[in-house]
């Protein structure tokens, strides 16, 4: 078979696999046959440390036996230990609950006991388990915004890799993870609040066939975005808007479409004096622009959190959203959308005005128009097994298991460099369900797009409450003008900032 | 001595009421004196972040309620909430059990269908009532837009006029049936004779209704709306799932602000606070009302 | 027959909520959300249900669901769900008859004021009772224990049941009681062999009411537990992922909920329906 033809195939059975139309045991068989993995594996990716050999290509998506022969020989001493984690329902977690953690388990003799709930509701175990300091989880879960408060109770990975030479793993190194991830999502003041584990962020992602109808190219301004989507919705609604959003009030998901507004206009949410700055002359821009592109999208979008903004696009009802990346592969698959193979993922729109660096603005915020809302794993300081949890969290942020996570769980945005350029990962660059066509766009807009809220311990309470709440007030028409409401959001975030 | 021995003889003899009532007082103790005193302490209390612990904060909590406009938003809309839903449950169950208050064949699977809204956990009615109304893909939504009431501009959870309602529609939805069988119970054992004379007499049924099964009624209609009260002054599962609370602030009710700020911002001390107040009020509502309806037990 | 009509309109009305939500457990994620909406037109699917299960409905299918491996396998939460609710009916009815009878026959000083206090337990937002017993129960090792949630469900419960059961018990004459007791009964017997039999059909009505309240219940489930057990109502949460909400497979869960629920109450339709009177008719 030649080698184009092995990986196309190679991408049919993956594709099978993850819409699940064969089993588990014939596509490790099937992919072991294609002999795939051996060299490409070994030219992908610099130089692994296992040493992958042709005898362990039936190992393709299934973890590397020296990662395994590793956690079973480090894990020696802690056999029969059980582990807490509660996390988000997000990609990575998924995978590792219902597909990898069996590995590590048999492995390492350990139980691992995964909680998964939404966001809001993995904050509140988490601020009652540090607040309690009783250790009740091993791992945490931090999203990005609570790193501030979160930062105390963590081991920072470089302290773990230092003080316990014994127990890191080979190869595993911080250095690997992209450095404006672990700068946007895991730093705080001097300290790492452990690895990125999850990076969901936005990006541009369009109808391509809607867009070649109306003459359009990919929008490289927000003007020319707001004009295209403008365009649509006068020309096609009510049966198909140009643009859709996350805007239920009172929601985080309405602070995340705000802050890619403002960012994309050079404003900023604090200025250098820690002062709510989404109140400037820039801020009041974005607001205005906001205001126009939130005209031509559904009117449903009020009512709606990243779910329903999702299901616009999926349904076919809205043209494009500038959003969360990882809904891409979703779009793609057939059996759940109506748009597979119509949706194409470019780089954010370049913002208006030149970004705001990170020294005119407060709290450590970055501004870009690549929103990230990624998260990290850390080990609790209050853990009772900081060791055990310390192998395991090697395990699930290791260039392996990530490509596995990827692969398996759905063409979700990986954190290590070295896992963009793996074989098993660009095998899926193809239409289909986990799709991972626009992971390249995603390392772009990390590379240079991205944006990051800043990291104060009353973030919490800004970016779930006091500026959506606000915000929705303004959609739903209670404040007279953009400034006004900008104004009241401003008056209330110092307050809280203040204490 | 022997007086003693013989108290002891009484109070294990069944006699007394207290060993009776021993389990019950132990477990509400522990349950519900201990996590009360805690709240009172901890509302002069708060949660300090960065030193990990809870200190002293005076009457702080206590007053900034009162300069609090979130905390005046939400015991108005949890007023709102409670007096509208009150109202439309106890009149529409009546209505409603009034209807199904029949021997007739069919009447009885009718009433067992009914039973059925109250297994659903409000968390998944919340859910399912977030999905009818959505502004896109609702059935609920499209129908409205049907037949004009909606055009389409304003969806029903994120426009602060309606999203109240919305969120209403689910409690009347899940509730009235609790309503309806309290009701039917009650009609069920209503004395007959009141209704025959009142056909002697030739009466409406208005006139009967009014003149007698209202007041037959009357301690029926009290104790559900004691028991449905206390609950719809803790309403929380609804807006939690439907809205958070949004649009701006017209779905907060005081539980859903002291779980905020408890759970999101770890303000402990004011949660509790503010729990304490919502405690407060109910207290005075109920025993008002109890007086007022002279329900006795 | 105008009546008949009117009535199972408004039943209908009531149903239709079930119903839509019902349909959406069988249909796929492609037809949940369409415009206008697939309220009877639509191709059934059980996947939502294997997902939710862990097992194939279909022998032939290549499709392959893992079993008790999908992050929406569910079958565990059902079973939990239907302990804790049992246990706690369980408990809070022994406790609360024990009650019931002791406020019904014994007369003291103060029985008002208590029952008023054993009601007021209930007005006390569950928030703030929230995080003490986080407290309480991480350091007794109740957390994330079956004992633990029928505990403080069955205590949830016993304002309720204490009311309910004391109304019924207060139905049945005290003469009885009064005879039994010349005759050489214990009290104990009496409450057993008599009060207990005869208020039977209130029992069961109250069961299913503190059935139902525990069945549903949400926040305590939430904040006291982690890995070892969770009840349908916040297991349903986890149907809301950063990617999306899994709504066919949170309905299938909803639909599948309802089932052992509704049996319960069928059993004991007749006593409800007769229980509920709360006994207030009688002076």
């Amino acid at each position: 078979m030649r080698d184009s033809d092995r990986k196309r195939y190679l991408a049919k059975v993956v594709d099978d696999y993850v819409r699940r139309r064969i089993s588990r045991r014939r596509f490790l068989s099937t992919s072991a046959q294609l002999g795939l993995g051996a060299a490409a594996l070994g030219s992908g990716m610099g130089r692994p440390f296992w040493g992958y050999s042709p005898a362990h290509a039936d190992d393709m998506l299934q973890p590397s036996k020296d990662v395994l022969d590793w956690v079973a020989d480090v894990s020696k001493p802690f056999r029969g230990t059980t582990l807490k984690l509660a996390t988000e329902s997000t990609p990575p977690s998924n995978a590792i609950n219902s597909q990898l953690k069996p590995y590590f388990e048999e492995a390492s003799g350990m139980k691992i006991e995964i909680e998964v709930l939404p966001l809001e509701q993995v904050l509140q175990k988490l601020t009652l388990d540090i607040a309690s300091q009783l250790g009740t989880y091993d791992l945490y879960y931090i999203d990005q915004s609570w790193a501030a408060f979160t930062s105390r109770d963590v081991f920072d990975p470089r302290e773990q890799l230092a003080d316990k030479p014994d127990l890191a793993m080979p190869e595993w190194r911080v250095e690997d993870f992209l450095p404006a991830l672990v700068d946007g999502i895991a730093r705080y003041e001097d300290r790492l609040v452990g690895v990125p584990y999850d990076i969901p962020i936005f990006i541009m992602m369009y109808r391509k066939d809607i867009w070649e109808d109306m003459g359009f190219e990919a929008p490289t301004t927000l003007e020319q975005y707001y004009e295209q989507a403008k365009a649509i919705t006068d020309e096609m609604g009510p049966d198909m808007y140009g643009a859709t959003g996350q805007m239920k009030s009172g929601h985080y998901s309405l602070e995340c479409d705000w802050t890619a507004w403002l960012w994309g206009h050079g404003g900023s949410i604090f200025n250098s004096d820690g002062k709510f700055s989404g109140n400037d002359e820039r801020g009041i821009e974005a607001m205005e622009y906001w205001t126009r592109l939130y005209q031509t999208m559904p009117p449903g979008v009020t009512g709606w959190t990243w779910d329903g903004q999702g299901q616009s696009i999926a349904q076919g009802v809205a043209a494009s959203m500038m959003s969360w990346g990882e809904f891409f592969p979703y779009f793609d698959d057939p059996s759940a959308t109506k748009v597979s193979g119509l949706m194409e993922a470019v780089r954010c729109p370049a913002p208006k005005r030149p970004l705001r660096t990170v020294s005119d603005t407060g709290y450590g915020e970055i501004p870009g128009v690549g929103h990230q809302g990624g998260s990290s794993l850390a080990v609790s300081r209050n853990s009772k097994n900081p060791d055990p949890a310390w192998i395991f969290m090697q395990w699930a942020t290791c260039h392996d298991t990530q490509v596995l996570i990827t692969a398996l769980g759905g063409g979700t945005g990986p954190t290590r460099t070295s896992v963009y350029d793996d074989p098993r990962i660009i095998a899926n660059n193809r239409v289909g369900p986990g799709t991972t066509r626009h992971l390249g766009v995603v390392r772009e807009t990390i590379a240079n797009d991205m944006g990051s809220e800043p990291d104060l311990p009353e973030w919490a309470e800004l970016s779930n409450d006091t500026i959506p709440v606000r915000l929705g007030k303004y959609f739903a028409g209670d404040y007279g003008s953009a400034k006004e409401a900008m104004d009241d959001i401003a008056q209330a975030a110092d307050k809280v900032v203040s204490g | 001595m022997t007086a003693r021995a013989n108290r002891l003889r009484w109070l294990v003899s069944g006699e007394s009421a207290f060993p009776w009532l021993a389990p019950l007082i132990a477990m509400l103790v522990v349950f519900t004196i201990y996590p009360l005193v805690y709240n009172v302490w901890l509302s002069f209390h708060e949660y300090a972040p960065f030193k990990r612990r809870v200190e002293p904060v005076g009457l702080d909590n206590w007053s900034a309620l009162l300069s609090d406009d979130r905390f005046w938003d939400s015991i108005s809309v949890t007023f709102t909430y409670f007096s509208a839903m009150l109202i439309v449950q106890v009149v529409l169950g009546m209505a409603i059990a009034l209807l199904l208050d029949s021997e007739q064949r069919g009447f009885g699977l009718l009433r067992a269908l009914l039973t059925l809204t109250l297994v659903i956990p409000p968390a998944i009615t919340g859910m399912m009532f977030l999905l009818i109304e959505d502004p896109e893909f609702g059935v609920l939504t499209w129908i409205l837009e049907r037949v004009g009431i909606l055009d389409g501009t304003n969806p029903i959870l994120a426009t602060g006029s309606t999203a109240l309602l919305g969120v209403m529609l689910a409690d009347v939805w899940q509730w009235t049936p609790f309503m309806v069988l309290i009701f039917m119970a009650g009609l069920r054992s209503l004395p007959s004779e009141p209704y025959e004379a009142a056909m002697l007499d030739g009466a409406t049924s208005w006139q009967t209704f009014r003149r007698i099964t209202l007041p037959l009624m009357g301690k029926v209609i009290a104790v559900a709306v004691l028991i449905r009260g206390i609950d719809l002054f803790r309403i929380f599962d609804y807006m939690f799932v439907m809205t958070s609370g949004g649009p701006g602030t017209s779905t907060y009710t005081l539980s859903l602000y002291a779980w905020q700020q408890t759970f999101s911002f770890i303000k402990w001390g004011y949660g509790a606070t503010i729990s304490l107040v919502s405690l407060i009020l109910i207290l005075i509502i109920a025993n008002l009302f109890i007086l007022v309806s002279k329900v006795r037990w | 027959m105008m009546r008949m009509l009117v009535a199972y309109m408004v039943v209908a009305l009531f149903m239709f909520p079930l119903y839509y939500w019902g349909t959406t457990a069988f249909k796929n994620a492609k037809e949940i959300f369409n415009t206008p909406p697939n309220v009877w037109t639509f191709s059934p699917t059980v996947r939502n249900f294997e997902e939710v299960f862990g097992i194939s409905l279909g022998f032939f299918r290549q499709q392959e669901v893992l079993p008790g491996g999908g992050n929406f396998y569910m079958a565990p939460r059902l079973w939990d769900t239907i302990v804790v609710a049992l246990g706690s009916t369980v408990l809070s009815i022994i406790v609360a008859t024990l009650a019931a009878y002791g406020l019904s026959r014994m007369n003291f000083r103060g029985r008002h004021a208590f029952v008023g206090w054993v009601l007021s337990t209930r007005m006390m937002p569950p928030v703030a009772v929230a995080i003490p017993m986080f407290f309480i129960y991480k350091n007794v090792g109740l957390m994330d224990s079956y004992l633990g949630i029928i505990l403080i469900h069955a205590v949830m419960n016993l304002p309720l049941a204490v009311l309910l059961l004391k109304s019924f018990f207060d139905d049945i004459p005290k003469d009885i009681d009064e005879c039994a007791l010349i005759d050489g009964a214990t009290r104990w017997t009496i409450f057993r062999r008599i009060v207990l039999p005869m208020a039977k059909g209130g029992v069961a009505a109250t069961a299913v009411l503190c059935f139902i309240f525990s069945w549903t219940e949400f926040i305590f489930v939430l904040t006291l537990t982690q890995t070892g057990l969770k009840t349908v109502p916040v297991v349903s949460s986890s149907f809301v992922t950063s990617t999306g909400t899994a709504w066919g497979n949170m309905a299938a869960l909803g639909v599948a909920a309802t089932a052992p629920a509704f049996l319960f109450i069928l059993l004991v339709q007749k006593q409800l329906v007769r229980g509920l009177t709360l006994g207030s008719l009688k002076e």
